[in-house]
């Protein structure tokens, strides 16, 4: 039986290298406003490896924690693995995802910090309903900006977190200077607007803070839980893995599942395992996107970080797995692919979500599509390999991979795919490049 | 560094490490203590100022605690002297 852990592992001190300072944004001449925790501020910035997890958050922790990992023969079987692949599922929440593991310390953190409100944006709706649930729980008001096509598409997220009892608005809103422009220009890049229109909201009001779910080093700590308990399951087990695969849309389930055991390889001098990141090939920064400095959300009032982006302007094409349609990844995933420490291959969504429709006839847990896109880069990797930047990458031990969330409330997704109407738009290169022309590079 | 330091000795300190984060070579003591944080001087940015805070911490060997600026805006290097005097007196 494996143990909780009591500590977030931070991969800061053992990357060999240090992130590209992020570049704020144009200031307003009204002073310096800082609206995170310090201890959110710390753990973004500092060199220590291990933090104590606060008690209240474990206490939360305790309710769904260790989640399974399994070794999941039928899976493999059925996708002529030549490996064993072990699933690591996170679905097991309230919200469903693994996005609950930072929701919960961010409402600790701020609530201590003397904010009333948290308010945020989100694709998929994971997220949303994460904070939700979160600040539900640490006695928050919650408000959620949620992408329209994808609310539309999933109404019951929507329910699940006016339950938890957050205010829901569809994004673009008309109450935000961001969300009336895109409205009245042009349709936008949907996450990092709704992400841009919570940010603005949150600004206008006390006591009030912005929350992101992904993407921020603080983030991808918490999410180390994943990975740290994987770990010592993988040991119980007597499980060997020379392979980590997890989805991306900014990365805090693939930090989570892949930065413990790079972490644990450096400590004992050890070759890292493979790192292979899975992202939509409707959103391809990782495999087609530039390293630049770009904003993280369409307002521009965040800073702008060093990530590989394919812009944060660009018209991202539709897809079901939202949580993945972000532009750009994590500073922290972006230095490291930039340092060739991670690998990555962009999964196409009739691709993810076939693999997913495997996976829940052979294992028995339908994934998020998002998920899906993991499954499908790591059947492809334990039967073929994985080419990226001229580099064939294989598997001879064995694969771990995360299966980040459920797709209870995505059925619709798979309705398309029992009708055969799924089909993937690739995004235009000249597109990209147009969108991306225009970004400083790190020094 | 302990938790005893006089206020004139937390201005210095603050100061150092407001100069260090505007890149400028300049004697503590000539820093005003209306000075602007952002202005034709000093180059405060908010990104800036996070890692102004962990060195504040390093530097004067406390832990600021989490609601010390959340919600507050600095607009003068007294701000920054004033909102951190409290928790290191």
């Amino acid at each position: 039986m494996s143990e909780l852990p009591k500590q977030w592992q931070s991969v800061l001190p053992h990357l060999g290298h240090t992130l590209p300072e992020d570049v704020a944004p144009p200031s307003s001449g009204e002073g310096v406003s800082v609206n995170l925790p310090m201890e959110l501020v710390r753990q973004s910035l500092s060199q220590r490896e291990f933090w104590d997890i606060p008690e209240p958050v474990l206490e939360q922790y305790r309710r769904y924690r260790p989640t399974p990992l399994w070794r999941a023969d039928a899976f493999a079987r059925a996708v002529g693995a030549r490996v064993p692949i072990y699933v690591k599922y996170e679905g097991g929440n309230v919200s469903g995802s693994h996005k609950f593991n930072t929701a919960l310390a961010q409402a600790y953190y701020y609530r201590k910090a003397g904010v009333t409100e948290l308010v945020t944006g989100t694709g998929a709706g994971q997220w949303g309903t994460a904070l939700a649930a979160a600040c539900a729980w640490f006695g928050l008001r919650c408000t959620v900006f949620m992408v329209a096509g994808s609310l539309r598409r999933k109404p019951y997220r929507g329910t699940l977190m006016r339950l938890l009892g957050a205010t829901l608005h569809e994004s673009p809103s008309p109450l935000t200077e961001v969300g009336r422009a895109v409205s009245a220009d042009r349709p936008g890049n949907s996450l990092s607007v709704a992400i841009g229109e919570a940010v603005a909201y949150a600004a206008e009001r006390d006591g009030c803070a912005f929350a992101i779910g992904s993407g921020e080093t603080y983030s991808i700590l918490h999410q180390s839980v994943v990975g740290t308990e994987a770990l010592d399951q993988l040991g119980a087990l007597d499980a060997k893995v020379d392979a980590v695969v997890g989805c991306v849309g900014a990365g805090s389930n693939f930090g989570g599942i892949a930065l413990p055991p790079f972490a644990a390889a450096v400590r004992e001098g050890r070759p890292a395992p493979l790192l292979l990141a899975a992202e939509s090939s409707t959103t391809p920064k990782l495999t087609r996107g530039v390293y630049a400095y770009d904003r993280t959300d369409s307002a521009g009032r965040g800073p702008m970080e060093a990530m590989y982006t394919v812009g944060s302007e660009f018209a991202i094409p539709d897809s079901h797995s939202a949580g993945l349609r972000y532009h750009g990844a994590a500073k922290l995933l972006s230095a490291m692919r930039f340092h060739g420490q991670i690998a990555a291959t962009a999964v196409g969504q009739a691709d993810a979500l076939s693999a997913a429709h495997t996976f829940v006839r052979t294992e028995g847990v339908l994934p998020a599509p998002e998920s899906g896109h993991a499954l499908a880069a790591a059947a492809r990797l334990a039967v073929d390999g994985v080419r990226d930047r001229d580099a064939d990458h294989r598997t001879t031990e064995g694969v771990l991979v995360c299966v980040s969330g459920h797709g209870l409330l995505d059925l619709g997704a798979y309705d398309q795919l029992l009708a055969g109407e799924l089909h993937d738009e690739i995004p235009d290169e000249q597109l990209i490049r147009l969108a991306t022309a225009n970004l400083g590079r790190p020094r | 560094m302990t938790n005893t330091l006089d206020e004139a000795a937390l201005a210095v300190v603050v100061k150092q490490v407001l100069l260090a984060e505007s890149r400028l070579r300049m004697d503590p003591a000539d820093l005003r203590d209306d000075e602007p944080l952002n202005g034709g001087l000093l180059r405060v940015t908010s990104m800036g100022f996070l890692g102004m805070l962990i060195k504040l911490e390093d530097v004067l060997g406390i832990e600021l605690p989490d609601d010390i600026f959340v919600g507050r805006t600095f607009t003068t290097v007294d701000d920054v002297v004033q909102a951190v005097r409290g928790r290191v007196a």
